[in-house]
């Protein structure tokens, strides 16, 4: 919930019981008060020389209406002063009915009161007759200083009708109005306090959008500027440990480079000597064997070597792709060229098909070509003599499809899915090879998945794995 | 004998492709510094990167502005950057170090070999002689009878002479005469063979699709 409305409903919750609470009490205490008067009134009137005797002449006639009450009386409780009523409507006059001491009723009539008053009477000189204080009407049983006659007990009625009696509210609801002003104050006062809030949850977002580079201020000199300033501190502290986590990968990734750059051309070397080496050998020579896998290990090495600068620009929380239109045509063409003596060691037929026209695609050159080249390498390392890897280019309507078959001994069906899983080593036969660390179809993936290209691995009908990559073409 | 100018400043490496491009059929002028070259006379131009002197990219810009002499690119970086660098500024290839010296050979030939002229009017490929303008196939020198659908696979498989030509292209070639069904594909060609008299003419390439010979079969 927002702020405002949620402080909108607490003091609303707030506000309305405190009203009612209020209310109430105001309603009770002129109830209290209108029977404390009335019963005093009462006292009053029949304590007049000749009252008595007027109302047992006639009790069916007196009760007329009487003067407001002037004071109180030494004869009866002393009621609270009552308020002088303020100016306005004034309320009916108080009636007032004789009762014998047995509380029969001595006028035609009259309400029979008895069952009522007649415990409280006994113990005190006047007792309320209603229980509902709220009520307005006001009926109070008064006994005299005599037990004889028809008028030994008056009931007098009343009420806290505004203007005749009244508690500490005013009669008129004025006194709401400060109440309200008061709420609609806390409201107005709160708003450009949220609206600072605002303003800092804005800049704090700002401020994370952009790497916390900018930190998220917000002047002043309260709570929220406080707030903001130490937003400040903490966004500098997270700018601090991200550009050393910055600094740290950069380093690692110049590490890895230089590192792999040195060894680019040694290896080189040697590949050319073990070439011109296993060239000069019989296929008798005792030393082919030693020589063939010496060359082998060292197909091994290259790509690990290429995919070990794949993943150290991989490896970072956010890859850069260098993307540019790539020709799909020359990427097989150097894939495939660099596998030939590969597969031409083993005894594989390595072949390749391309469509006329050159397929561009947007994608990073480097990451493309590894990709492509770690199926190939596997489709090639994993065959047998005398088997076949095709790498097929082909022309969609959305783009592009680029598959790699081989005849060689296929993936378990529940190991498909897995293929790509980093340091997934799967069953014996593919136990070792770029795949053998997991790297090769898991950069493959990786390359598929940064540049939103589609990759699939199936078992072909006839033995023998598909991969597929497709995408888009260049626009 | 082609002529090729390396330019390779380690003398190991240097010394290898030398050999090996020499023992390939091609005649090699080895520097070890990096400065323009002058095109005349020269095939192609195999330049590595970093060199003392002038750097490769350097080499590729000012022999550029000059000569579209065919230039293939040693590069030890493993950065796209200087791979789109070195094609944007004009090189026909790259080669990333480690390669084997076959991968190098197999470069540079594709370097040399001339861009088939498909756009001619008459394609030739051993016996065969597709004549694209009045749509005639003749087989040494005979003209050949073949329904529009045979002659179009036919076009399609020379265009490409040399090169395996994809399932899928063929199946587009047969789209253009509405018989675009994969299946029908190999049905086609096994009458195309029986009608060339010779099914070496047509090879199938394995996992790919099919290729016409370009030696004539004896």
């Amino acid at each position: 919930m927002r702020l405002l409305v949620r402080v909108a409903v607490v003091t609303a919750a707030v506000a309305a019981p405190m009203v009612l609470g209020l209310v109430a009490l105001d309603a009770l205490s002129r109830h209290r008060a209108a029977e404390v008067a009335l019963a005093g009134i009462a006292t009053d009137r029949m304590a007049r020389p000749g009252a008595r005797a007027r109302c047992e002449a006639d009790p069916e006639a007196w009760g007329a209406e009487v003067p407001r009450p002037t004071g109180p009386r030494a004869s009866v409780e002393r009621p609270p002063e009552p308020r002088t009523p303020p100016p306005g409507p004034r309320g009916a006059p108080p009636r007032f009915t004789p009762y014998t001491a047995a509380l029969a009723p001595s006028r035609r009539g009259a309400t029979n009161i008895a069952k009522l008053v007649q415990d409280d009477l006994r113990n005190a000189q006047w007792t309320p007759v209603d229980r509902d204080l709220l009520d307005a009407e006001v009926r109070v049983a008064v006994r005299m200083p005599w037990a004889e006659g028809p008028c030994a007990v008056i009931l007098v009625e009343g009420s806290t009708t505004p203007g005749f009696l009244g508690a500490f509210l005013p009669a008129s609801e004025v006194w709401l109005a400060p109440l309200v002003a008061v709420l609609l104050t806390v409201l107005i006062a709160l708003v450009p306090v949220v609206r600072r809030l605002e303003r800092l949850i804005a800049a704090v977002e700002a401020s994370a959008a952009g790497g916390f580079v900018a930190p998220p201020e917000v002047a002043g000199h309260d709570e929220v500027a406080a707030l903001s300033r130490a937003f400040t501190a903490a966004s500098a502290e997270v700018g601090r440990q991200l550009a050393a986590r910055d600094d740290r990968e950069r380093a690692l990734r110049e590490f890895l480079s230089n590192t792999t750059h040195d060894v680019m051309l040694p290896l080189t070397v040697l590949m050319q000597h073990l070439a011109v080496a296993r060239a000069g050998l019989e296929d008798d020579a005792p030393l082919r064997a030693p020589v063939v896998g010496a060359i082998d290990e060292a197909h091994y090495i290259a790509a690990l070597i290429q995919n070990l600068s794949a993943v150290a620009r991989l490896d970072v929380v956010e890859p850069r792709l260098e993307l540019g239109p790539v020709d799909l045509n020359a990427v097989v063409d150097r894939v495939v060229a660099r596998h030939r003596a590969m597969a031409v060691e083993r005894g594989v037929e390595l072949v390749s098909g391309v469509p006329e026209a050159p397929v561009l695609v947007d994608a990073d050159l480097t990451f493309i070509e590894q990709a492509v080249s770690n199926v190939v390498y596997n489709a090639i390392h994993y065959n047998r003599v005398d088997g076949h890897v095709a790498v097929v280019l082909d022309r969609t309507s959305p783009g592009f499809l680029l598959r790699v078959l081989d005849d060689g001994p296929g993936i378990p069906g529940a190991e498909l899915h897995r293929l790509v899983e980093r340091g997934f080593r799967g069953n014996a036969a593919r136990g070792r090879g770029t795949s053998g660390h997991g790297l090769g179809l898991h950069i493959t993936h990786t390359v598929a998945k940064l540049h939103g290209f589609g990759l699939e691995f199936e078992n072909r009908p006839e033995g023998g794995l598909q991969v597929s990559l497709h995408g888009p073409a260049a626009v | 004998m082609p002529k090729v100018l390396l330019i390779e400043d380690d003398r190991e490496l240097g010394g290898q492709i030398t050999t090996t491009l020499e023992g390939a059929g091609f005649e090699v002028t080895w520097w070890t510094e990096g400065k323009v070259p002058d095109p005349e006379g020269l095939d192609l131009v195999i330049v590595d990167l970093m060199l003392p002197g002038m750097y490769g990219l350097d080499i590729l810009k000012a022999l550029r502005a000059e000569s579209d002499l065919p230039v293939l690119v040693l590069s030890a970086r493993t950065d796209t950057s200087d791979k789109i660098r070195a094609l944007k500024l004009g090189a026909d290839d790259y080669l990333t170090k480690p390669f084997w010296p076959d991968e190098l050979v197999e470069r540079a030939k594709a370097r040399l070999r001339r861009p088939f002229l498909a756009r001619s009017e008459e394609l030739e490929v051993g016996p065969l002689k597709v004549h694209l303008d009045d749509h005639r196939v003749t087989l040494h020198g005979r003209p050949l009878d073949l329904t529009p659908t045979e002659r179009a696979l036919l076009t399609a498989l020379a265009r490409r002479r040399g090169a395996a030509v994809t399932r899928g292209a063929l199946v587009d070639a047969l789209d253009a005469q509405h018989d675009g069904a994969e299946r029908n594909l190999d049905v086609h060609i096994s009458r195309l063979r029986k009608k060339l008299g010779d099914p070496a003419l047509v090879e199938t390439v394995w996992g790919v699709g099919y290729r016409l010979a370009v030696k004539s079969p004896a």
